[in-house]
């Protein structure tokens, strides 16, 4: 008997909410908005951070009127760490939903996999996480750090400060393979020999190098030899480690760092996949004084960056939405390009007068410029962004310290090959 | 203003008469600092800095080091500022307490007095009003070379070998003296070694090219890996026919053997380590499933028990720790220890993590276990289901995030010892790894209870039949083996992450290493998992690639066990058997 009751009553109340959302999907005065994440699997932990700030970003515009008078209508669809689902939810909410824009994906592969999707079906993506580049779809607006919003000015710094040698780790997939050749081609442009480039090479027949450095599995824990490696590689001074080790891995290589005596006195790491968010389950002891690079950090002084941290908190705090971590949490580069990003979208409709995708693409392709917490940000032509780069430096408390900003850096997807060698002095 | 004016005349009289002071005879180190903190020009600045050296006024480290790391400011004088016209520059430090409005007091750089403005109150400035004194690389240099030198005379032995080591990576000749000086008094012999390398590594810069092969040649015969580099650079930029090519040539073949033994030694020992955690994750393995034939899939997770226990007992004894498990609020309060006391907390760890664990497992064996003690399938399929329950029950505990586990600053150093690194932890783990061994053996071989331990598992109805209960031995004999594996997660900890994943990732390498031993032999497990671990580690170092020597690492375990299929000590025991 339990069992029927509890059976009716589930039923009963799925189909109350089906009708619910049916009825106001026939509101006039809203406008649909998709955001496509991993709320489940591997990357839900950094995924969900950045539902909850479109999620705040949603509310904070519809407050203050909505985008051409209508209010935003968040469409959240999850992705579940599954690269085929991303497509398929993706189809959902353009062929379903009909949403006006889709805010969504982390890993380049989900971003390969729903591509096809949105040029197909004339969507249009906002995509918010440092990538490799070599890419430029009509229908995808990268918010992303390009390389040479990332990686190169990181060396540049490395560089102005005296290095010379440069050992290059990652995780072994498409961005850091991708980002390493670049930066192999940057270096050599910049008359570091290819004997100061650690980590290894792989050539093809031909004796052309396809894979710079040395890459490591997820999941994978004994650095002790990478760790010997590296400091025989450092002994003779003026080196630094360019690491693009995702996640968890780089717990077990900065544990094996520190207990070889390496520091970030002697031989600096600048990671390129560690944020304020990451840091939630890092040892910061570990890593302080190691170097990182993004177009934003929370400790920007700012008012706009104010602002922002101080109504996401706010916002946290009083959001009934379920599943909302709301304790000890901070903000990241990621999630404020996704916060431009809606309001670049937002500035570009309203200079459209329309939510026609061809009408917001063109108006956002002849420049719109948006100044949010990370400083000043303007789309480009090329789908990319002209925006901010700082260099930061670890604390203790998982913050960082600005050591350098380079401003108005435009992005630029296609690298390969444009750095040209010359010969080494 | 004019009951005002006594102070102000004073104040500039005082001031007059103290700038006086430092025109006449050398200009006291406060004042030269203070002067290049406010001048435009850089190159001026770092002449200013370097013309400090030698001088040993401890004062000099504290105000270089402050404007390092961006504490010294530049404040432009308003109008009435005494002994200033507006708008020019000063420099000072900010000191006291903040206020209500968050503004310090400040104190000038070049006289160490109180700011005080015109009415000869106290100014209070506003950190983030203020533009911090910056540095450039070339600054930084020049500051590096004063601050060198009173570092060469530190206390500790550790940061005198720092910057000794670091001197001789500079090649700054401007450092010989201050380095010869030091070696004469130096007590201890690893700086005295690694002075005696800076000095010849400076000397490699020398114009003199008698002693600059002496210097290589005496790099060449140190084995100095830190000297490759300018050696090259000496190859590659040598003029022909004074030999410095030659011998630098020679020197750089002479490091190269060097490297080469070191290497060797070096991937021995990380295969030594390398073979101990995998030991240690293995050894509960190999006596609930080598001794009693027990296949415990979730073995794994008892190791994140053994993790988790380590995390809670860490935070007990720093800030405390509030949990919300399943809309509950257990609130665990801190004992905030802190140095020597915090670092303690994982010696209480051990012992409780492999309590915690050993309970679970007997948990799981009066549970679950016992009721199929003749079916291994579907013990592997309960014990499975029971491992994802025991995941999932983490998550809800601790969040699906990995938490963060300190290491105690004596598990955080390492020795270098012929240039190999032995990490503390590393070396804590073998030395780990080898009393579990023998307290595992001496339980089974010298005590009672391992007594009945060894007749159970041999043959149970004829243990039982003399006597044995064989229901309670069984029991024991799979706490011990859960216990022990709660140890080896107290012990990666220390290693890596500590996340409700953590089982998943040893659980195979575990099953791997009993099943090569030659299941139910315990001196199979140790020759097993130290032989994988150096054979793994030989082929990193060999291929210069991780994966490839994993995978030829399981490759040749699946050829070693279609040739032996019953691993390395075959035991011959009836309850195998049947």
């Amino acid at each position: 008997m339990k069992l029927r009751k509890f059976l009716a009553t589930t039923i009963l109340t799925g189909a109350a909410l089906l009708t619910t959302s049916i009825s106001s999907r026939a509101a006039d005065d809203t406008v649909k908005v998709g955001v496509l994440h991993s709320l489940s699997g591997t990357m839900a932990i950094s995924e969900t951070s950045l539902r909850d700030v479109l999620l705040f970003t949603f509310d904070e515009i519809n407050k203050a009127g909505g985008v051409l008078g209508k209010k935003i209508e968040p469409v959240v669809v999850d992705g579940a760490s599954n690269w085929p689902l991303f497509a398929e939810k993706a189809k959902q909410l353009l062929d379903q939903d009909k949403v006006a824009v889709t805010f969504g994906c982390w890993t380049s592969v989900s971003r390969k996999s729903v591509l096809p999707v949105f040029e197909e079906k004339k969507g249009l993506l906002f995509y918010p996480v440092q990538y490799e580049g070599e890419e430029m779809s009509k229908n995808i607006i990268y918010t992303a750090e390009a390389v040479n919003q990332q990686a190169t000015p990181a060396v540049d710094y490395e560089l102005a400060q005296g290095k010379k040698k440069f050992y290059l780790l990652g995780s072994d997939y498409v961005y850091p393979q991708t980002t390493n050749l670049v930066l192999l081609e940057y270096l050599l442009s910049k008359g570091v020999p290819l004997e100061n480039i650690g980590g290894g090479f792989k050539k093809d027949e031909s004796g052309q190098i396809i894979s710079a450095g040395k890459y490591t599995p997820f999941g994978h824990t004994d650095y002790q030899q990478i760790v010997a490696e590296i400091k025989q590689f450092a002994a003779g001074g003026k080196a630094c480690v360019i690491n693009t080790l995702n996640g968890d891995t780089n717990v077990p290589f900065f544990k094996e760092y520190a207990a070889a005596g390496l520091t970030a006195e002697t031989c600096p790491v600048v990671s390129f996949s560690i944020s304020e968010d990451e840091f939630r389950g890092l040892p910061a002891k570990q890593l302080v004084g190691q170097l990182g690079c993004w177009t934003y950090f929370q400790s920007i002084n700012s008012p706009a960056n104010k602002k922002f941290t101080t109504n996401f908190q706010s916002w946290l705090k009083n959001t009934d939405v379920t599943g909302i971590v709301k304790e000890g949490r901070v903000t990241c580069s990621p999630m404020v390009l996704s916060y431009d990003g809606v309001y670049l979208w937002k500035k570009a409709v309203e200079k459209a007068k329309s939510f026609d995708v061809d009408k917001v693409t063109a108006a956002l392709e002849a420049g719109i410029s948006f100044d949010g917490p990370g400083g000043l940000v303007t789309t480009q032509k090329n789908h990319h962004l002209t925006k901010n780069v700082y260099i930061g430096e670890t604390k203790a408390n998982g913050q960082f310290k600005i050591l350098k900003t380079f401003n108005g850096v435009v992005g630029e997807p296609f690298l390969k090959g444009t750095f040209k060698a010359k010969t080494a002095k | 203003m004019p009951r005002h004016r006594p102070i102000f005349w004073q104040l500039l009289a005082c001031i007059l008469f103290l700038s006086g002071m430092t025109l006449q005879g050398a200009e006291p180190p406060r004042a030269v600092i203070a002067k290049a903190l406010i001048t435009e020009d850089a190159e001026e600045q770092s002449k200013l800095v370097a013309s400090l050296a030698g001088n040993t006024d401890p004062l000099i480290r504290d105000l270089l080091t402050a404007w390092k790391e961006g504490t010294l400011f530049i404040f432009e004088a308003p109008a009435g500022l005494a002994g200033f016209t507006e708008g020019e520059k000063l420099a000072v430090t900010l000191t006291g307490e903040k206020d209500g409005e968050e503004k310090q007091g400040a104190l000038r750089v070049d006289t160490a007095e109180v700011l005080k403005d015109g009415e000869g109150k106290a100014i209070r400035l506003l950190e983030s009003d203020l533009s911090a004194a910056e540095t450039d690389s070339n600054l930084r240099v020049a500051m590096k070379g004063v601050l060198d030198v009173f570092a060469l005379s530190a206390a500790d032995s550790v940061s005198r070998l720092k910057v000794v080591t670091q001197i001789g990576l500079d090649q700054d000749p401007g450092l010989l003296a201050a380095l010869r000086a030091r070696e004469k008094i130096e007590p201890d012999a690893g700086v005295r070694r690694a002075i005696r390398q800076s000095l010849a590594q400076i000397e490699l810069k020398n114009e003199d090219a008698a002693i600059r092969i002496g210097a290589v040649k005496e790099l060449g015969a140190m084995g100095s890996i830190s000297s490759q580099d300018a050696l090259k650079e000496l190859v590659r930029n040598a003029t022909a026919g004074d030999g410095t090519e030659v011998a630098a040539t020679a020197a750089l073949k002479a490091i190269a053997t060097h490297v080469k033994w070191v290497n060797f030694y070096g991937t021995f020992f990380r295969g030594l380590s390398g073979g101990s955690v995998l030991l240690v994750v293995a050894i509960g393995l190999a006596i609930t499933f080598g001794l009693m034939g027990v296949i415990n899939m979730a073995h794994g997770e008892l190791i994140v028990v053994g993790a988790y226990t380590t995390y809670v007992v860490q935070c007990v004894f720093g800030p405390g720790l509030a949990l919300s498990p399943f809309g509950m609020k257990i609130a665990l309060p801190g004992l905030n220890a802190t140095g020597a006391a915090l670092d303690s907390y994982f010696l209480v760890a051990l012992p409780l993590s492999f309590l915690m664990a050993a309970a679970v497992g007997l948990a799981l064996e009066r549970g679950i276990i016992r009721f199929l003690y003749r079916r291994p399938l579907e013990s592997l399929l309960a014990t499975w289901g029971v491992s994802l329950v025991l995941q999932q029950l983490f998550r809800s505990v601790f969040g699906s995030n990995n938490v963060q586990v300190y290491s105690p600053s004596w598990l955080s150093g390492n020795w270098t010892v012929f240039d190999v690194i032995l990490g503390w932890n590393r070396v804590f783990v073998i030395g780990f790894a080898i009393l579990i061994i023998m307290g595992t053996w001496a339980i089974l071989n010298k005590t009672p209870l391992g007594l009945l331990i060894r007749a159970v598992m041999q043959n149970r109805a004829m243990a039982s039949c003399v006597g044995v209960r064989t229901e309670r031995v069984n029991m024991l004999t799979f706490g011990f083996g859960s216990g022990l594996a709660g140890l080896a997660g107290a012990f990666l900890s220390q290693l890596g992450n500590v996340g409700p994943l953590l089982g998943q990732d040893y659980i195979v390498s575990a099953f791997m290493t009993v099943v090569v031993g030659g299941v139910g032999s315990l001196a199979g497990t140790v020759i097993s998992a130290l032989g994988i671990g150096v054979v793994d580690q030989s082929l990193q170092q060999i291929l210069l690639n991780p994966v490839l020597g994993k995978i030829l690492v399981l490759a040749g375990i699946i050829l070693f066990l279609q040739w032996r299929p019953a691993g390395i000590f075959v035991t011959k025991s009836r309850s195998l058997e049947g």
